[in-house]
């Protein structure tokens, strides 16, 4: 076993997730540059980070800074172009070596959950339909789970209920609880609170904080400062690169 | 959940249009499941029928043979005929073992809304026909007699004891004959007949010495192809210009004139199907195309590419299986009005003809279905497979 990596029990499986000297995320040198027609737009620049278990980190940054970039490329939605990066012992680059598709899908489907300021539910389904959604192509059942999530979430009177008989807040913590259901050891959050008030608002933050103080480590996109306050690790991102204090 | 679950809430999401699209494929898969049926039903009336004459060589006068088999299995009035001392012929020939013949003619009454069919048999007709049974009365008890069929008994309220009037203005003077004799159901055209002595429906039709068939029946089935040649050969030396065929050939040669027609009404079928197909084509892709996000969303969550594909396929099945169900219900619900569409159309139908349900057709019509929604299913399943879920979940299309 290479020096400084650590095998980390995950759900109590029987399995490890291997991370380089504990940390779940490890990024270094990380770009991102798209072309359009004959132009490069450098949307992330060569940043450094890394996310240990149970961190609750803030991408701050106005729209444009790279955030929603960086969070693509930490879900294995998007490719980077430069650096490199892994994820939950999943190499996803390392310099112009990617990792197959396959193998990105796998990682979200066991070690990644997103939440978007959008919800994304299916509207055909239940609450409690949609929870257990992503169980689909696990080939497992789940439905106690789902519903247990969906009471930590405070919807345990709302399961039966469709998305369309939700309020902004309810639909966004059936897209948590969805986010959950696979038991992550990383959650990827992109401005989820964007669409909510500030009550709400702080009710989706401090669930996630709680989250995260039993161990779940959160990647958290805003252009909040105040939000950005109450995580462990705040990157400020600016023009595709992390500026420092 | 799991996957058939989800596939079928996604098609009831816009139920009008899943309507549509189904009602579309089940038209197609009616317009088969008929057709089908039909040359099944068709095949199987006509070779009943052809077994219910009881003979196995039909021999007609000069003509097209199958225009005067009709005609003799349905019934009806053809003006050409042969002379009666053809059948001494036809007697001498070796290898029979029984043999009739049959004058037919039609009155026509109403200007043709009415029409009744005269058959003059002899004593060797009942041999041939081993269904026939009275319900009143027995054979002919003198020459001024007749046996009516059921159909024909019940429609002019006579029974055995009776007596009916033939005529025909201008044609056939009014003849009174008793009524000897009324058959039992049969359930072939004969239920529709008035059956008179040959020789007396000779003179009462004006067509003294004149025969319009000869069935003969076999002593050994065979020996069929070596009788026929006898009756060709005796039939040439003679001059007699007589139609010989089996009625096996009759058969095939029906059912082959049915199969030439069943390509034409299989090309209309296969459109049914590339507009149905179509349909169900641009249902899903729309319906992909509508919620590109979701699968967007369904792929950041981990779902693989042949989840998505898998899924939507799903979704076309269900959609060309429930046209199949649906197609099947409909062609069973419109059978009967189909044969009768079919019995005013065709020339000759079988007495018993109808469309039936068969395991077969069953099993080709849903193997259609499935077929259908593999194909069409293809591409829009492989778009969805295709898109890209950042684009989607920013609410692109691609």
């Amino acid at each position: 076993m290479a020096r400084g990596v650590h095998l980390t029990d995950h759900r109590n499986k029987g399995w490890f997730i291997v991370t380089r000297n504990g940390q779940l995320v490890h990024a270094t040198g990380l770009s991102r540059t798209y072309t359009v027609g004959r132009r490069e737009i450098p949307a992330l620049r060569g940043v450094d980070f890394s996310i240990n278990r149970g961190e609750f980190v803030v991408l701050l940054g106005p729209s444009g800074a790279g955030k929603t970039t960086t969070l693509n490329l930490v879900g294995g939605l998007d490719r980077p172009t430069g650096g490199s990066l892994s994820v939950a012992g999943e190499v996803v680059a390392d310099g112009s070596v990617h990792a197959k598709e396959s193998r990105l899908n796998a990682l979200r489907r066991e070690h990644l959950g997103f939440v978007f300021a959008e919800f994304h539910l299916l509207p055909t389904l239940s609450a409690l339909e949609n929870v257990q959604v992503p169980l689909i192509w696990a080939d497992e059942s789940g439905r106690d789970r789902a519903e247990a999530l969906l009471c930590r979430v405070g919807l345990g009177h709302r399961l039966t209920h469709r998305p369309d008989e939700l309020s902004g807040g309810e639909m966004q913590r059936v897209a948590l609880a969805r986010a959950l259901i696979n038991q992550p050891a990383l959650l990827l959050a992109d401005e989820p609170t964007a669409n909510l008030d500030t009550n709400t608002r702080d009710e989706i933050f401090g669930l996630l904080r709680e989250l995260s103080d039993e161990g779940l480590a959160i990647l958290f996109a805003t252009h909040d400062h105040e939000l950005a306050e109450r995580g462990d690790t705040v990157l400020r991102l600016s023009d595709g690169v992390i500026v420092h204090d | 959940m799991n996957w058939t679950a989800i596939a079928l809430k996604n098609i009831l999401r816009r139920p009008i249009r899943s309507i549509l699209t189904v009602a579309g494929v089940g038209v197609a898969i009616a317009m088969l499941f008929n057709l089908l049926e039909f040359q099944r039903g068709y095949e199987k009336g006509l070779r009943s029928e052809l077994s219910d004459l009881g003979a196995h060589i039909m021999i007609v006068p000069r003509g097209c043979p199958y225009e005067a088999a009709t005609i003799v299995l349905h019934g009806g009035k053809w003006p050409r005929y042969m002379d009666e001392e053809w059948y001494q012929i036809v007697r001498g020939t070796e290898g029979i073992e029984a043999s009739t013949a049959i004058i037919m003619d039609a009155i026509i009454r109403d200007g043709g809304r009415e029409n009744l069919i005269y058959m003059g048999i002899d004593e060797n007709y009942p041999s041939l026909r081993q269904s026939w049974r009275y319900a009143s009365g027995d054979w002919f008890s003198g020459t001024q007699a007749a046996i009516l069929g059921s159909s024909v008994a019940r429609s002019m309220g006579v029974t055995a004891g009776g007596s009916i009037t033939i005529e025909e203005k201008g044609r056939i003077p009014a003849t009174e004959v008793t009524v000897a004799g009324v058959l039992e159901r049969t359930n072939s055209q004969d239920d529709g007949l008035v059956f008179l002595p040959q020789h007396t429906m000779q003179q009462i039709f004006g067509l003294q010495g004149k025969l319009v068939m000869i069935l003969v029946k076999l002593a050994d089935v065979t020996q069929t192809e070596q009788v026929t040649a006898a009756l060709r050969s005796a039939s040439a030396e003679a001059d007699a210009g007589m139609n010989i065929f089996p009625l096996s050939e009759l058969l095939g040669t029906l059912t082959s004139l049915l199969s030439s027609t069943r390509v034409f009404v299989l090309a209309i079928v296969a459109v049914a199907f590339i507009i149905g197909g179509v349909g169900v084509l641009t249902t899903i892709l729309m319906a992909v195309y509508e919620r590109t996000r979701e699968i967007g969303m369904m792929k950041a969550m981990g779902a693989a590419k042949s989840d998505i594909f898998r899924l939507i396929w799903l979704e076309t099945l269900f959609t060309t299986i429930g046209g199949g169900v649906a197609g099947i219900l409909l062609a069973l619900l419109s059978g009967r009005g189909v044969v009768a569409l079919l019995k005013t159309i065709l020339p000759h139908t079988p007495a018993d003809f109808a469309l039936g349900m068969s395991g077969s057709t069953l099993a080709i019509c849903m193997g259609v279905s499935v077929v259908l929604g593999v194909v069409a299913g293809t591409w829009p399943a492989w778009r969805a497979a295709s898109i890209s879920p950042i684009t989607a979940i920013r609410g692109g299309s691609s």
